[in-house]
């Protein structure tokens, strides 16, 4: 069971947060303010921690900071009311690891915690598997079992990262940002859901097994398991 | 506290120098006066003495003594000396008591003191006097006080006592009222000012009837304050658009909010209408992010993200990202671009630009229709021309579309924040590029950029046409 510690100043938010992530499957601990959340991951060690940026006491990126100092890996995703470019890119350099801008959708949260929790290794396998998917990556060929598919670029790499991220869920914005580079959001609110219909028509032809699943108004799924 | 202010007052200071200058002069100019008139009087009496000497001199030693009796006794004012001594210096007629010491006899006309014969008085004064050995060696002596000159100034003090101390007092009066009077303006001025700072936007500095420098600075400064008055007025515009445009969506959620909570009898009912509020709210969030991003950009006038960036790049990706929404709306969707073009830019911001424009190209274009995205490179410059056959955007209408929330009444039901086009315009200003909109019909929007780094415009053409940028986009 995956340990979360959440350091969130809004007993509110903080209570939904708590409950959403035990529904999950996660242990939550929750600290009110950065000292206690600070003394709360040196002493129990979470597996990942959800950080607001704006403490009383001392505030998320000095928590961050101190924790990286003592050379804590721990994947941190920083919560914050700022949303400008700027703020999420002091936010990462200072250590976050994801930056979610409020509000947010609990849905989004939780996506990227899994996320977050299962970070892809970078290894040096050039040939990636996910059932029976199989895509080359110098070759740039894709398959599913014996029948070759035939993708452009964006849908190649969309795929790609789908196959570093098996069974996770992969929210509208993760893939915006991951896969598009986008640094804000589009006025056409259906642009990935296009993209991914295109590739998922590609994938999934008639007769075979959804592999690319839509859950509804949260994002994609590509399914490893039949 | 008034009265230190007002000493202090620059008015009064000046008024108290042109005062002093003023006597200074006028003091000289008496001063002058005198001693020409002293001059003027002393050369006179020489002359007379010395006509009178030559006169008596002539006659016969007889005749001398009546004649200096005579003279001596025609002088009613008594300024009149005459003398004639033995060359033993005995006095045989006249007026003066002795022959003065180290005398000169040459004719020459002196100053000198001479005491009087009858009346030994304390002050001896000084008299021009002329003396002459005559033939007989008698010494005739002839002189005439020219204590007049003494009247003269004393007449000249009280000339300048009357004429001087009234001037110098009006001026100073003079001065006292204007350093009032402007200090009076300066009061009237200061509270209406305060006034206006506290919120009071319409009132204005008082302009008088008068077409003094005061009047005309009050005059500017209404001026900006009418210009100030209608850009706060805008604000108010864009703020009131944005609590409509929030509205709308928040309605909704109310509404199904409400209806739901009293007619959903199932729990797919109940997730029904809460889908519907989440997609509200979402909606609501959307204008928010959209506003705030605006700020954002429009406040940015950092250029930390600037670097080198190629164009055709941005156009094709924007491209890659549009073409299947394109297809799927049957709208012909294509780049055309000779080479590769570099500007100076932040990529992430100028990616945002072209795709805002061609997101709206395709938004708006019809089924069927086409959208071209095109990239021109010419001398130093570059442009970015995005058309589309779309209704394209009327005379009317496209000082508009750059404003926040601007959304064509045709255009109300289509989805969309109606930021765009500010966005584009913010993030174009920001770059200090120009953005231009073509002429209905078919929309055609352009973004002229530079190639050659900001700040160092190549040529005189670029630094005009950033000039004219700069008072369209204000």
């Amino acid at each position: 069971m995956n340990r979360i510690l959440l350091i969130e100043d809004d007993a509110e938010t903080a209570e939904a947060i708590v409950a959403e992530l035990a529904d999950r499957g996660f242990e939550v601990q929750w600290a009110a303010d950065g000292v206690d959340g600070l003394d709360r991951a040196r002493a129990s060690n979470p597996d990942a921690m959800i950080v607001d940026r704006m403490l009383p006491g001392m505030d998320g990126l000095t928590v961050i900071e101190a924790l990286r100092n003592d050379q804590v890996s721990t994947p941190v995703l920083v919560l914050s009311a700022l949303g400008a470019v700027d703020d999420r890119v002091r936010g990462l350099r200072i250590g976050g690891d994801d930056y979610l801008t409020k509000p947010f959708a609990l849905v989004e949260l939780v996506a990227r915690i899994e996320a977050l929790l299962r970070r892809p290794v970078d290894s040096c396998e050039t040939i990636l598997h996910v059932g029976p998917l199989e895509i080359d990556l110098i070759e740039r060929t894709a398959r599913r079992g014996e029948r070759e598919l035939d993708l452009l670029p964006r849908e190649f790499r969309l795929l790609e990262y789908m196959m570093r991220r098996n069974d996770q869920l992969l929210t509208r914005a993760m893939l915006l940002e991951e896969v598009w580079n986008y640094k804000f959001v589009p006025a056409t609110t259906n642009l990935i859901d296009v993209h991914m219909g295109r590739l998922r028509h590609k994938v999934d032809g008639s007769g075979e097994t959804q592999l690319i699943r839509n859950v509804r108004g949260s994002g994609f799924v590509l399914r490893s398991r039949q | 506290m008034h009265r230190a202010q007002l000493i202090r007052s620059g008015t009064f200071l000046w008024a108290l120098a042109v005062a002093a200058a003023f006597a200074l002069f006028v003091v000289a100019l008496f001063a002058f006066i005198y001693w020409k008139l002293d001059d003027y009087l002393v050369a006179r009496s020489d002359r007379m003495i010395t006509t009178q000497i030559h006169f008596i001199a002539d006659l016969s030693p007889a005749r001398r003594i009546s004649a200096i009796a005579d003279h001596l006794d025609q002088d009613s004012r008594g300024v009149q000396y005459a003398g004639l001594f033995d060359a033993a210096g005995t006095r045989l007629a006249g007026n003066i008591d002795h022959l003065p010491r180290a005398f000169g006899l040459d004719g020459a006309v002196q100053g000198v003191r001479l005491d009087l014969f009858d009346k030994p008085a304390a002050h001896v004064p000084v008299v021009r006097a002329v003396g002459r050995r005559l033939d007989g060696g008698d010494v005739l002596v002839m002189g005439r006080n020219v204590d007049e000159t003494r009247e003269i100034s004393s007449v000249v003090g009280q000339a300048l006592a009357l004429g001087l101390l009234p001037a110098f007092s009006l001026c100073l009066l003079a001065g006292v009222w204007l350093s009032a009077r402007a200090q009076r303006r300066v009061e009237e001025v200061n509270q209406r000012v305060q006034r206006i700072v506290a919120g009071e936007l319409r009132e204005r500095l008082p302009e008088g009837k008068t077409d003094d420098s005061f009047a005309r600075l009050a005059k500017i400064v209404n001026g900006m304050l009418d210009e100030m008055e209608t850009m706060i007025g805008a604000l108010a515009g864009v703020g009131n658009d944005i609590a409509h445009d929030l509205r709308t969506p928040l309605t909704r959620v109310r509404l199904a909010l409400e209806r739901g909570r009293t007619h959903a009898a199932t729990l797919e009912e109940l997730q029904e209408i809460a889908d519907k509020a989440i997609a509200g709210i979402d909606q609501s969030l959307a204008i928010v992010t959209a506003l705030l991003r605006l700020t954002e950009i429009e406040n940015n006038r950092r250029m930390s993200g600037f670097g080198d960036v190629a164009l055709d790049e941005i156009l094709r990706e924007v491209c890659d990202v549009y073409e299947p929404i394109a297809e799927d709306k049957r709208i012909a969707l294509g780049v055309v671009s000779d080479r590769n073009v570099q500007v100076w830019g932040d990529r992430d911001l100028l990616f945002e630009a072209v795709a805002n424009l061609v997101d709206n190209a395709v938004k708006f274009t019809p089924p069927g229709g086409r959208v071209e995205l095109a990239l021109e490179a010419e001398d130093d410059t570059a442009l970015v021309r995005v058309r589309d056959t779309g209704p394209g955007i009327s005379e009317q209408e496209r000082e508009a579309v750059l404003r926040r929330f601007y959304r064509s009444d045709k255009m109300r039901h289509t989805p969309g924040v109606g930021l765009g086009l500010s966005l584009v315009a913010a993030i174009v200003k920001l770059h200090g590029f120009r953005l231009i909109v073509g002429p209905a019909p078919g929309g055609r929007i352009e973004i002229l950029a530079w190639t050659g780094r900001a700040g160092m415009p190549i040529t005189r053409r670029n630094r005009t046409l950033l000039h004219a940028d700069a008072c369209q986009m204000g």
